[in-house]
Formats: C-alpha cells, structure tokens, sequence
C-alpha cells in the first residue's frame, strides 16, 4: 500500500483559510438586497448549494474570478426555486432582468458587499426578535457559523440554535410586508445588538471550539473587520464602537502570546509578554478615542482590563487589584457570572486565593452555566491553591469532564495539577 | 498509466437533509481534502468525473418517460474513471477518495471492457 499523506488542508485547497465561510456572508447579503428578506432561507439554500458545487467544480481549478462565479451559481439556483414556486412575479422580474444582464465580474461587487455585510448586520439585530436569537441569525447568516459552532457559543443545545433560527426568519418574512430593506440610517437605534454580535464573533475566535486550532486568528480578524466597518460608517462612529474596538485590538495584540508552539493554549503566567504592535497601538489609539465622551460601557471596562493586561510588565506586576475592581463595574454595568469568576481570579491574585473564594460565597451559577467548565476550574484552582486538595479535586474533575475541546482539557490538566 | 480502467460509481444513500448539511467552513475542509486526494493520486485519475442532476429521463423501445425510476437508495449521484493494474489498486484509490466519508455514500467500482482504448 502506499503511504497517503495527512491533508494539509489549507495549503492543498489553494483558497485562503475560511475563504467559504467568509463568502456565504457576503454572497448572502448580496442576494437579499435582490430578492428581500422573506425569502432568507431560499437565499441561504442557493448559497449553500454553489458553495457545494465549488467543492467539485473548482477540482481541477479554481476559477479566476471564484465570488462571481459562486454569485452566478447561487443567483441561477435561486432562480431556479423562485420560478417553481411561482406566485412571486414581482420577485422574479427583478432578478430576471439581472439574469439577462452579463453575468457580473469581481468589480461589481466592489464596496456594495461592504454595505450589504454591514446592513444585514443591522438587520439581524431587529428589536423584535429575543437578543439571542439575534446572535444565533447573525452569527448564521453573515459569518458562515454551522448550529454547532454557534451552539457552544452561546452555551445552548443546537435544537435551541434550531428554534431561534426558525424564529427569527419567520420574523423576518412577517417584517418584510411593511419595508423592503429598511435603509441603515433607519437602524442606527439597532447598534447595542450590533456591538454585542460583533463581540461574540470576536470570542469564537478568541477561544476557538476548533480543537486543531485553539486559537483562529481569521475569525478575530473579521470581528475587527466589522467592527472598523462599523466604527468608521456614519451609523456607527461613537465612543461604544471605538471602545469595542479597541477590547478587539488589545486582546488581539497578545493573541500570539497565548498560543505554545504546539498550539495549546497558554496558561497567563507562562505567557511571554510578546504584543503584536500593530494591534496593540491601534488598540490603544481606538481607546483614547473611546473616552470622548461620558459613557461608560461594559466595552469600555473590558478594554481597560485588556490594557492592564498589555501594559504590565509581568504576571508578577499585573496590576491586580485595579483588575479587581474593573471587573467589579462591570458586574454593575452588565452582571454576569463569567464577571464574578473573573472578579474572583483577579481578587485571589491581588490578596490571596481565599479573598477570591470568599468573593464568590453565595453566588450561584445559573442553570445556563451549570456543567460549564470555567465555573469548576476556577472553583477546583482556587481550593486547591486555599489548602483544600478534596475539595478541589471534585471540582477538577467536573472541569474536565465539560472540558468543550483538547486544547481546553490538556490547559484544565496542566493547571489544575499544579503543586502549591 | 495502468492498464486497466474503472468507472466509479457513486450511489446516494439515504442522507438526512435540511441544516444537517455541511457548514462552509467543513465544505472548504472537504475541497482541500479531495484536493490532496486528486495531488496524491494525480497518475490514475483519468476523469474527475462530475455530479449527476436528480431527474432524468429513460428510454426504452416502449418509448420515453420521466426517470429514473428505481428506488432513491440506488440513485447514482455521480461517476468518475480511475485507472489500475487490477481491482486492488483500484481499490486503493477509492478508499481515500474523500467521498467514501460522506453520509451514507456507496462507492461502487466497475472495470471497463477496454473495447474503445
């Protein structure tokens, strides 16, 4: 038998890394913007179906211009679906007089995918719909995300993921009887959402489910992608944009620190104190743009933490205490119980491990979390740190068994194992 | 090139539709898969072949009719040639074509009489 080399996926592919999930948002919000919003689910089947046919049609070659050719096969599918349901003249007058036009090049495209990307991203975030399921449509329709991705992300089962999806398009097709395609400037009041769905996609790529890449930069670049988007568009420029932002970029500028080279992620003490400065002077730039003004958003909190963390010199000379007390506004400013375990890692630096546990008497995870791993790890670290090896082990073991990848699990192990 | 040429059939079994489908991100994984695939077996891959619409129609002398019409677990999705010394090779070829993995496929693998060479 010969030997078969592992797929090095990425370099034999000859597409860049998440080329095709980048697309589908893309080619998504193109084919809305033709055929309106009801007919979502149609759009999102022809887009799927072209990226399918990409994956045997592009075999032998990747065509020159391979956006205008998933355009093309997507809008032909949609055509398709739309003639044999009939009954949606008006609809297929539209594209069809596309469809007579010449098929579209790469130049067509340019800028207009910008804005559609960034109107869908208003549109997702329709104050009618529950804020979750805001996320669960945003995080499908414009980023690619499969329910599971999303699912993990949100800490909920992929049948809930279902259920929001199912409801937000029936939203949607209900919303589309009284405007087309509402314009942005009509959305502006959507922009809390925006920023929250923003931050999320910036954490799936922060802390990936992808146990062979712990960390997926592309993802976090995207965030920040949109989120430059956003915070240089008229509708969005304000202080709670830069501020989201700049969290973006300062977290950024340690991304490469927090990887080993085998992957893994790091522990915090063992990171080497290595900025990316590209990132981390964009990050700060966007921070002293985000203090015009007087508000103070979670944003605004969380980049400060992130900044602590970038200026201090060492684990050692982490200004802990003001990290503490960060994390305590923002339990004000949006209560949260990842907070309250932060709160309590920074408080057990600051003034020893039982000055942590004792922030954290009486509080409660709430069902969502139960069974999360973080709230066990930081429990089983803190014990075991306090002089309570029992107690501690129970925790640890309930950590790694909800541990969500191997790279997380091999991190929970290595930590959690530690001598006093 | 071997001598022998086959034709591989692919046979649709039964697939669980709707959002259970492929995320983009696994469809690109799936494309440089095969990618490496066709990289590694690039000397007995004669035609990459190409996926089979559904529908169709069947002739016969009786006339024409809408097709096919045999049970939708038998439905052939789509073909490609490889060639082999001998079934084995073949074989091996097959067994690390990307497809084998995908729910509920059957590759099926038949040589050719050679009569056209």
């Amino acid at each position: 038998m010969k030997e078969v080399r592992p797929p090095n996926l990425h370099q034999a592919s000859g597409l860049v890394e998440h080329y095709f999930r980048h697309e589908y948002g893309g080619l998504a919000a193109l084919l809305v913007r033709r055929v309106g919003l009801g007919r979502l689910e149609a759009v999102e089947d022809a887009v799927q179906a072209a990226l399918l046919a990409a994956t045997t049609a592009w075999l032998e070659d990747v065509p020159r211009e391979p956006r205008a050719w998933l355009y093309r096969v997507a809008h032909n599918h949609l055509v398709g679906v739309l003639r044999q349901e009939g009954g949606h003249r008006r609809i297929l007058e539209g594209v069809q007089a596309e469809e007579e036009t010449q098929a579209p090049n790469e130049a067509f495209f340019e800028g207009e995918i910008e804005d559609e990307l960034l109107r869908m991203l208003f549109v997702c975030c329709d104050d009618e719909l529950p804020v979750e399921s805001r996320l669960v449509l945003a995080l499908k329709t414009l980023c690619g995300f499969s329910v599971e991705e999303i699912a993990f992300r949100l800490f909920t089962s992929e049948a809930n993921v279902y259920k929001r999806l199912a409801r937000a398009r029936e939203r949607l097709r209900e919303a589309e009887l009284d405007t087309d395609t509402p314009p942005l400037e009509s959305l502006r009041f959507r922009l809390p959402s925006v920023h929250a769905v923003i931050y999320l996609l910036f954490n799936e790529g922060y802390l990936s489910i992808d146990p062979e890449q712990a960390i997926r930069v592309e993802l976090c670049d995207e965030a920040i992608r949109l989120g430059e988007l956003l915070a240089t568009h008229p509708v969005g420029a304000g202080p709670t944009s830069f501020a989201l932002l700049a969290l973006m970029h300062l977290h950024a500028a340690r991304l490469t620190a927090r990887q080993d080279a085998a992957g893994g992620l790091l522990l915090l003490e063992e990171q080497a104190r290595r900025l990316d400065p590209d990132h981390f002077q964009r990050g700060a730039s966007w921070l002293a743009k985000a203090a015009d003004g007087d508000e103070l958003t979670r944003y605004h909190l969380e980049a400060g933490i992130a900044a602590e963390h970038c200026f201090a010199p060492s684990f050692a000379e982490t200004r802990w205490g003001a990290i503490a007390e960060l994390y305590a506004m923002l339990e004000r400013i949006a209560p949260s119980p990842l907070h309250t375990l932060n709160r309590a890692i920074a408080l057990a630096e600051a003034e020893g491990p039982v000055a942590g546990l004792a922030s954290l008497q009486g509080a409660v995870p709430p069902a969502w979390l139960e069974g999360h791993y973080l709230w066990d790890a930081v429990l089983s670290d803190l014990h075991r740190r306090a002089g309570h090896p029992e107690v501690a082990a129970q925790h640890r073991e309930a950590a790694l068994l909800a541990a969500p990848s191997q790279a997380v699990r091999r991190l929970l192990e290595r930590r959690l194992s530690q001598e006093v | 090139m071997s001598k022998h040429k086959y034709m591989v059939l692919f046979r649709n079994g039964p697939v669980s539709g709707g959002e259970g489908r492929p995320s983009p991100e696994q469809m690109q994984q799936m494309f440089a898969a095969y990618k490496t695939w066709m990289e590694t077996f690039k000397g007995q891959i004669v035609d990459v072949g190409d996926k089979l619409k559904p529908g169709g129609k069947v002739v016969t002398a009786a006339g024409v009719a809408d097709g096919p019409f045999v049970e939708v677990k038998e439905l052939i999705g789509g073909y490609m040639i490889v060639s082999a010394d001998d079934y084995d090779g073949a074989v091996e070829v097959v067994r690390a074509c990307p497809a084998v993995h995908a729910p509920g496929a059957i590759l099926e693998i038949r040589e050719l009489m050679g009569a056209k060479m």
